[in-house]
């Protein structure tokens, strides 16, 4: 049986978003699938599995052969650079993906770059409606581009907290 | 200009491991194994580290595609002549480290 599950998470909260998955997992649901913001879950009592999520821009098949003799199965993707990986909660042998906190670090900071031309992107396409529009629709535009913003500039913020808190570890 | 192998040192202890795995073309999985095994335990590297760390050394030239027939999904590695020189120095820099020091610790806790 299938179970669906709408969720947002942020991505600077990663680890969060897969120990939630590991904790479904452990109730019998395990992620099979992510589709716009809904998790695909395959029930299955007798199963139990650890999820790990990394960031990765241009992953090649060696990436995935990596992690596969590494222990660590594919599961599902969310806009080709974030990769749901999982395995057996039995298994003590599998490493987790990231052994040391500069490697954690370099990874959010990658994140970081990615929401950053993200949202410089999205800023440039605004200029041309702030240009053009005249009238009441340019106040709506304007509004949710404050809220777009806004929601950026928190994402920002927690990116930098994460960094900050590996640099010092 | 290319980099001089002493700008390396001192290498991560993971660092000096994976160099070391490379005195056989291996593919990531295999580096993996070996420097647990070597290490005798003590190091042990995620996939998503090694990763990273493999992009970086191969960016640096300290080491480089090999290729190896017949298994087409797997990236391999070997060390370049750079990356063997970084090795060797590291070895040196640790060694006289370790032989300098060797006779004072003992000192110390003997007292």
């Amino acid at each position: 049986m299938t179970v669906k599950k709408f969720r947002l998470w942020i991505a600077p909260d990663i680890t969060k978003e897969e120990e939630w998955l590991t904790e479904m997992s452990r109730k019998g649901l395990h992620l099979q699938k992510y589709r716009f913001f809904t998790y695909h879950f395959e029930e299955d009592p007798s199963k139990s599995y650890r999820y790990q999520i990394d960031f990765r821009q241009g992953a090649k098949h060696d990436y995935f052969q990596l992690y596969q003799d590494a222990g660590w199965e594919y599961v599902t993707e969310s806009i080709g650079v974030f990769h749901y990986f999982r395995t057996e909660s039995t298994r003590s042998d599998v490493q987790k993906i990231y052994s040391d906190s500069q490697s954690i670090q370099d990874s959010y900071m990658r994140m970081r770059g990615f929401y950053l031309l993200i949202f410089i992107l999205f800023l440039v396409s605004q200029l041309g409606v702030f240009t053009s529009w005249n009238g009441w629709p340019r106040y709506i535009v304007i509004a949710v581009d404050a809220g777009v913003i806004m929601l950026y500039l928190r994402l920002f913020y927690v990116f930098n907290k994460r960094i900050n808190f590996y640099k010092r570890s | 200009m290319p980099k001089q192998p002493e700008s390396f040192l001192p290498l991560s202890q993971a660092t000096y491991y994976i160099l070391l795995s490379l005195r056989e073309i291996r593919h990531g999985y295999g580096i993996m194994q070996d420097v647990e095994e070597v290490s005798k335990g003590e190091v042990k590297i995620g996939p998503g580290t090694l990763y990273g760390a493999m992009g970086k050394l191969e960016k640096q030239k300290v080491i480089e595609k090999a290729t190896v027939q017949d298994d087409d999904r797997r990236k391999y590695y070997q060390l370049t002549d750079l990356g063997k020189e970084v090795l060797q120095l590291e070895y040196k820099r640790l060694k006289s480290l370790v032989e300098n020091s060797g006779e004072l610790i003992k000192e110390m806790e003997e007292k």
